[in-house]
């Protein structure tokens, strides 16, 4: 239910109707971060306080920022199975760079275009080869991750210089993290909805051969929607490596599943063609807000697995049935 | 889609009554437990048949030069660095050894046999071994065995009867005494502190957990446990959890116990991000690279975990009082030179001491 089906939605509608046809699923997502708030807030009240909000929020910014490019490429059709790995390489290079000596805009960088090649070869492989993006990004995550560990030796990173870790530099006392997951959000967002390729990659998402009867190069769109999403990855990356003082040789476990999960939750519809960036980054941060609020309620995390689950699987059979109800 | 936003929160509401019981402290096993006594003084070993092998026929050795090879899991790393300094060491201060160290660049454990092999082939009077895989290793040590040579293991076992002698670095219990009582010279008796772990059901972490919590209940009654929080192996969950302990508690949290060498920098990473150096300890076992800039900057005060120099050193020592026939089955301690007289335990280990504890005088020497 996304902005291109609710501009075609039925004259008559208010407007009001209109939006929550819309964003429905974003709507949702937001409503359960204010209840989460309210609810956890209320049985302790630290929950609110500035650091903890500050936690909630820088916490999951790299997944939120890594989930905008996942979000982008879902709507196009196509998926990436390996985000967590290409991120746990682009964290290596930038801080063994950083550690290197290079100046801290290289470290920077560099990673950001490795992922963005990276990214653009394998969407070149799935348009113009006709292989199914899982399969190739499947492959992506053996080789990444295999040749993360035989490269690195497991050994971390320790020792990079502190102006090279942008994600614990602050702005009125917010970490910058979170201006990176805002603005990108937003960009992403305006992009999505105001650009031709915004709105082409919704078009090869939802039927491709319509798309190209219509004069779209689909595979163009691929390849770019690819690349643009290795840029998020590059950025997630960078996020990811500067958050703490080591950077660990070995991918964060499960990392991709929780930003296709953040997409889907997100409303993204894992067929394609539907979906708002937006939704994704809330996802990111409801993430945060339960894993957080696990803990001031005395839950083991280990339910966090298991409410994503559900959610999931909730949000899949509302996708179901709001598309009977549009149909 | 208002029933999506009820479920989670009413999922959240009775998963919040649920409470784990097996140890006074979540997160420990059920086993039962051993606390060391409140002083130093050593626990009690309990009597068990020596289970290790016996080499076939060895010749006399007594007081004779001998030449050892020390294989460790893979070279070229500052643990194993370590562990072979401690060897070359004892070897100096004995005089009569010939010792050396080489094995695998990679933790492999078939490159680790071949090894193994060639130098039984070559003819050595003595095999030092960590082993890459407990149960893989043992054929090729028994054979060293059958062929008169002595075998002693250190830091990771073999099957018991696939060689004489293991120096054990640590037990549980031993662990478990030190961080207990070093957070609480940090944070007093009465002090307030979290656990964060990586799973309530990893075994090593399950077990320090227990024996914590027994000991705790016997040296200090009135420090106070509040919660243990899952980690994982994960450097930013790790983080994001002890910042979120940190958060909920406010100044009734005086300190964190880190159990895994991932959790433990993470949490003294949270400490130092949110202001708290000083006010709030963390103690935990890791390893001293990891921790340096935490304990330079005086933001950690004890990291807890062993001396790999002595892990070596100890290793080398049991090995020629083997081969001089002192150290014979049934016995009960070992004399180990610098360190002293070193306790049987399990029929067939040899217990390195009290853990070592890395802090801002010590730290800068290991590299690892």
């Amino acid at each position: 239910m996304t902005a291109s089906t609710a501009a075609a939605a039925p004259i008559g509608r208010s407007n009001l109707q209109r939006f929550v046809g819309g964003y429905g699923q974003e709507i949702v997502v937001l409503l359960s971060i204010v209840a989460l708030f309210v609810v956890v807030g209320a049985i302790n009240p630290r929950f609110l306080s500035d650091t903890n909000i500050n936690s909630i929020f820088a916490g999951n910014a790299y997944i939120a920022v890594a989930a905008i490019g996942m979000t982008m490429l879902i709507i196009s059709g196509h998926i990436d199975v390996s985000v967590g790995s290409l991120i746990g390489v682009i964290a290596t290079i930038a801080g063994t760079l950083a550690v290197s000596g290079y100046p801290i805009w290289v470290a920077w960088l560099v990673p950001i275009l490795f992922g963005i090649a990276v990214n653009a070869g394998v969407g070149a492989l799935v348009a113009y080869m006709r292989i199914p993006s899982i399969v190739v990004t499947l492959g992506m995550l053996s080789i990444l991750k295999g040749g993360l560990i035989s490269a690195t030796g497991g050994e971390w990173i320790t020792d990079m210089p502190p102006g090279f870790m942008i994600a614990q530099m602050r702005l009125f006392g917010i970490p910058s993290a979170v201006y990176f997951m805002v603005i990108l959000t937003i960009l992403a967002a305006l992009f999505m909805r105001y650009t031709a390729f915004g709105r082409a990659i919704y078009a090869v998402g939802g039927n491709m051969e319509a798309a190209r009867a219509a004069g779209l190069n689909p595979e163009r769109t691929v390849v770019g929607v690819f690349a643009l999403h290795g840029l998020f990855a590059g950025i997630a990356g960078i996020l990811f490596a500067t958050q703490l003082q080591v950077i660990q040789s070995t991918v964060p476990p499960n990392l991709e599943l929780t930003v296709i999960t953040a997409s889907v939750i997100g409303g993204v519809s894992i067929l394609g063609g539907t979906g708002t960036v937006i939704g994704s980054t809330l996802a990111a941060i409801l993430f945060a807000c339960i894993g957080s609020a696990l803990i001031f309620l005395n839950v083991s995390a280990y339910w966090l697995r298991a409410v994503l689950g559900l959610m999931i699987l909730a949000t899949v059979l509302a996708d179901m049935i709001r598309r009977r109800r549009v149909l | 889609m208002k029933k999506l936003t009820l479920g989670v929160l009413l999922s959240l509401g009775l998963m919040s009554g649920s409470a784990l019981a097996a140890s006074a402290w979540t997160g420990g096993d059920d086993l039962p437990t051993n606390p060391l006594a409140c002083d130093a003084t050593p626990g009690a070993a309990v009597a068990k048949p020596y289970d290790g092998g016996v080499p076939t026929n060895p010749p006399d050795r007594k007081g004779k030069k001998i030449t050892v090879v020390d294989i460790p899991k893979l070279i070229g790393i500052g643990y194993f660095n370590a562990t072979s300094k401690g060897i070359s060491d004892a070897a100096a201060e004995l005089g009569n050894v010939d010792a050396k160290t080489d094995g695998p660049t990679k933790a492999n454990i078939d490159e680790q046999i071949t090894f193994i092999d060639n130098y039984i082939t070559s003819g050595v009077d003595g095999i030092l071994f960590a082993a890459n895989d407990p149960v893989a290793i043992a054929p090729v040590l028994k054979k060293a065995l059958e062929k008169g040579i002595n075998v002693v293991g250190y830091d990771a076992n073999s099957t018991p009867d696939a060689r004489q002698w293991f120096v054990n670095q640590a037990e549980f219990n031993g662990i478990a005494k030190s961080l207990v009582d070093n957070l609480a010279a940090e944070i007093g008796e009465e002090g307030a502190f979290a656990i964060v772990t990586s799973t309530f059901t990893t075994p090593n972490q399950a077990r320090w957990i227990a024996e914590m919590a027994a000991y705790a209940a016997k040296c200090h009654p009135k420090m106070k446990w509040l919660e243990t929080v899952e980690a994982q192996e994960d450097n930013n969950l790790s983080f994001n959890q002890a910042t979120t302990l940190i958060n909920k508690y406010g100044d009734e949290l005086k300190g964190i116990l880190g159990m895994t060498s991932v959790a433990t920098p993470a949490s003294a990473e949270a400490v130092t991000q949110l202001n708290k150096c000083g006010t709030i300890a963390v103690v935990g076992l890791a390893t001293p690279n990891a921790m340096k800039p935490y304990v330079e900057k005086g933001c950690v005060k004890s990291v807890v975990l062993w001396n790999p120099v002595d892990l070596g050193y100890a290793a080398m020592q049991v090995l020629r009082s083997v081969a001089d026939g002192t150290l014979q089955p049934g016995a009960t301690t070992v004399k180990a030179g610098k360190l002293g007289d070193l306790q049987v335990i399990n029929g067939s280990e040899i217990l390195l001491g009290a853990p070592f504890v890395f802090n801002k005088d010590n730290i800068g020497q290991f590299d690892f």
